[in-house]
């Protein structure tokens, strides 16, 4: 009787962590390329020449992406026969494999590079300048958005060509707004018009807040930059976080969870500020194109628009998030690198994935593609480019990071006044980098 | 010349040798020599791009002197033990007295408190991220409104929790064991000579326990000095440093950094691994001395 009530337990508990563990997860996957992968049946007999293989390794973000950017390089090793290009996504942490790869004198050809983690890179000279190959092929720097080459420019060598970029938007929720008979934001909205708007969203007992404001280092800072204000110093050797710009910001920012206008992802049970958003909990959030596919994928009936953030005092502020595609300095296969690199930022492979929507593309004149017509919310992301910081603060960059983020959890978990708060993060920022 | 002995010896030696090969192998490249090579590292400089410098104690000095070391990594770690162990000790030593009796569906709980060790620690670890949320389960049971993985007063207390849970299923399995082997004579004989319940407990089955005591408190001390990826899952070492741990601290400054410190990482590695060994050393003489 025992024996056989503990074998059904034991079959029971078997039987539920295998279904647990195979159930099929129901994910609306619209795959955006438009070409299917199927290889010409062509067998012209091609004259032997000497073929180079290409190592190219990124994170693999989603699915979407992964297909995206295979199929741009089906496309250029249809044009390039004697380039092979070994893709080799790396999946799990990207930068812990990548710099130990590096380390190792391992890395592959083309890598990924965030400019957060660029100036360890370009100061360790472990990557190639590219600008001779530039010059080999006519790539001229000012057909790529400024903001960004020069990111990937270290003591007036250019080390990386921008695939894509993100700047954060006021994303609002259009059915929360209509509710509280609120008009939707602008462009040309300030730091008043968004603080009374949040007001008037607010519900805190139904568990409705009108804005996010985590105490998250990617995006109080354009509060900063919008008070006139800065991170660092322009030599990235100090800090300004503790200038009255930055109090005031910081004072700004963190007033929403006090008069409880906005809230913490965390108060309202999510990890971070997307899914709020996406829940209905938060009516505006300032989050950067990633948003869009996944809003459409995991909330597809949300009604929702974004636009540029507010005008501060001191006008308009944002951060520039962006990727490059850099060659490392072991590269026995330089000049094919580039060829590759060269081929997936061209004119036409940068409309590629602009029109995927994952990411929105290096190269300035894309302004003018009629897709933006169409997706307002993907323009708004683009036209935040103009006037907006590299999310980058130099070599102790996650340092600065952490101490930033502390300084806002002080204010927060322990009422802590933003001067003071701000102060000691200065402090403690100031002794690592040796001030 | 060797005799027929010394012969038989030596290819005895021999065959053991070539059966302990492979195993050899593998702990000279992949322990031996790695401990040695992040000893060296940790008298260094060394970002993983440039060449090793030598940097003599300066790493140990900087260490012992760091913020994030003294005000967190060093006293989290040394709360998470004294606090883990002893109670992760304590409760499955009761539970593993309690399924040694005849009570029913005892089969079944043995297989369900054991379930926890077999599960992985990352799908424990964002269960529980979900059940200690500020709108999860534990806060309606209760009616509370914590925030508990995002408050620095509660958010170690939470990991210790997620970690005392999933640790007792082993140490009830190891004590169970234990208690199984004792033999029925000794307790026989103790009641003949009219020992209580309690005095059958003290004198007999908490001497006879000894050995499983003490592998468990050690495994214990080892695991909660090297906590991590519960950590790295529900915290990051945050909020405030609360829950930065000597482990996590060796991650952040190793790889979590734009800017790497091998060097300042090995040394935190070694520092810790000087305070197991002490910690183990310590208790061994005092399992000793009672003996």
């Amino acid at each position: 009787m025992d024996r056989k009530l503990f074998a059904l337990m034991a079959l029971l508990v078997v039987a539920g962590l295998v279904l647990t563990a195979c159930a099929p997860q129901t994910v609306t996957v619209t795959v955006p390329v438009k070409e299917t992968v199927q290889v010409p049946v062509e067998k012209t007999v091609v004259v032997p020449q000497e073929r180079v293989t290409v190592r190219l390794s990124g994170w693999a973000a989603n699915p979407q992406e992964t297909a995206l950017l295979e199929s741009l390089l089906y496309r250029f090793s249809v044009e390039n026969p004697n380039i092979v290009v070994k893709y080799e996504p790396i999946t799990g942490d990207y930068w812990q494999a990548i710099k130990t790869l590096v380390g190792a004198g391992e890395e592959p050809d083309i890598y990924y590079m965030d400019i957060f983690q660029f100036p360890f890179f370009a100061k360790e000279g472990v990557l190639l300048p590219l600008d001779d190959l530039m010059a080999s092929t006519g790539t001229r720097r000012d057909v790529f958005i400024p903001d960004l080459i020069n990111a990937f420019t270290y003591e007036g060598k250019t080390y990386g060509i921008p695939k894509d970029f993100n700047t954060l938007a006021l994303f609002y929720n259009k059915d929360l707004f209509d509710q509280a008979g609120l008009a939707y934001p602008t462009d040309n909205w300030t730091w008043d018009d968004l603080k009374a708007a949040a007001q008037k969203l607010s519900q805190p007992d139904k568990n409705i807040y009108g804005m996010g404001v985590p105490a998250d280092p990617g995006r109080f800072p354009i509060f900063v930059f919008q008070n006139g204000g800065r991170i660092m110093t322009e030599d990235f050797s100090d800090t300004l976080l503790d200038s009255p710009e930055a109090v005031e910001a910081a004072r700004f920012y963190t007033g929403f969870y006090f008069d409880k206008s906005g809230a913490l992802p965390s108060d309202v049970g999510e990890g971070w500020q997307g899914t709020a958003f996406g829940k209905g909990n938060f009516a505006m959030v300032f989050e950067g194109g990633w948003l869009i596919p996944y809003l459409n994928q995991q909330f597809p009936n949300l009604k929702y628009g974004a636009v540029l953030p507010p005008k501060g005092p001191k006008g308009y502020g944002n951060l520039i998030f962006t990727v490059a595609y850099v060659i490392s300095k072991n590269s026995k296969n330089p000049e094919a690198a580039w060829k590759v690199i060269e081929f997936i930022t061209n004119e036409a492979s940068q409309t590629t994935v602009l029109e995927s929507g994952f990411a929105l593309p290096s190269r300035a004149s894309l302004i003018n593609n009629p897709y933006f017509e169409s997706h307002p919310e993907s323009a708004a992301i683009f036209r935040g480019a103009n006037g907006a910081t590299p999310f980058m603060w130099g070599l102790y960059g996650s340092d600065v990071n952490e101490k930033m983020g502390q300084a806002l959890e002080r204010i927060y978990l322990k009422g802590q006044d933003p001067a003071e708060s701000l102060q000691q993060a200065a402090k403690e920022l100031r002794e690592i980098l040796g001030k | 010349m060797l005799s027929q002995a010394q012969r038989r010896k030596l290819s005895e030696w021999f065959t053991a040798y070539v059966f302990l090969a492979p195993w050899f192998f593998i702990l000279f490249i992949f322990v031996l020599f790695s401990i040695g090579w992040a000893f060296y590292l940790s008298f260094t400089d060394y970002n993983l791009f440039s060449p090793p410098k030598w940097a003599g104690l300066s790493q140990y000095i900087r260490v012992l002197r760091d913020r994030d070391f003294l005000q967190h990594a060093l006293p989290n770690t040394l709360k998470y033990v004294a606090v883990v162990v002893p109670i992760q000790t304590v409760i499955s030593l009761i539970i593993a007295f309690a399924l040694d009796q005849s009570i029913r569906f005892r089969r079944f709980f043995r297989t369900a408190f054991y379930v926890p060790s077999v599960t992985s620690s990352v799908v424990i670890s964002l269960i529980f991220v979900w059940l200690f949320s500020k709108i999860g389960i534990i806060n309606q049971i209760f009616r509370l409104k914590i925030d508990w993985l995002n408050s620095p007063t509660y958010a170690l207390p939470t990991i210790m929790m997620v970690n005392i849970w999933s640790t007792i299923g082993t140490m009830m399995l190891i004590f169970l064991a234990a208690l199984q082997d004792i033999p029925v004579v000794l307790y026989e004989a103790a009641q003949i000579d009219g020992a209580n319940r309690f005095q059958i407990l003290r004198h007999v089955t908490i001497p006879a326990l000894r050995p499983a005591i003490f592998f468990v408190v050690t495994m214990g001390v080892i695991g909660c000095f090297q906590v991590f990826d519960q950590i790295y899952v529900m915290t990051a070492g945050g909020p405030l440093g609360s829950t930065t741990t000597m482990a996590y601290l060796i991650y952040k400054w190793a790889f979590g950094s734009t800017n790497i410190q091998m060097g300042r990482a090995s040394a935190v590695a070694f520092i810790l691994s000087l305070m197991i060994l002490v910690v183990v050393l310590i208790q061994r003489r005092i399992i000793e001395r009672e003996e």
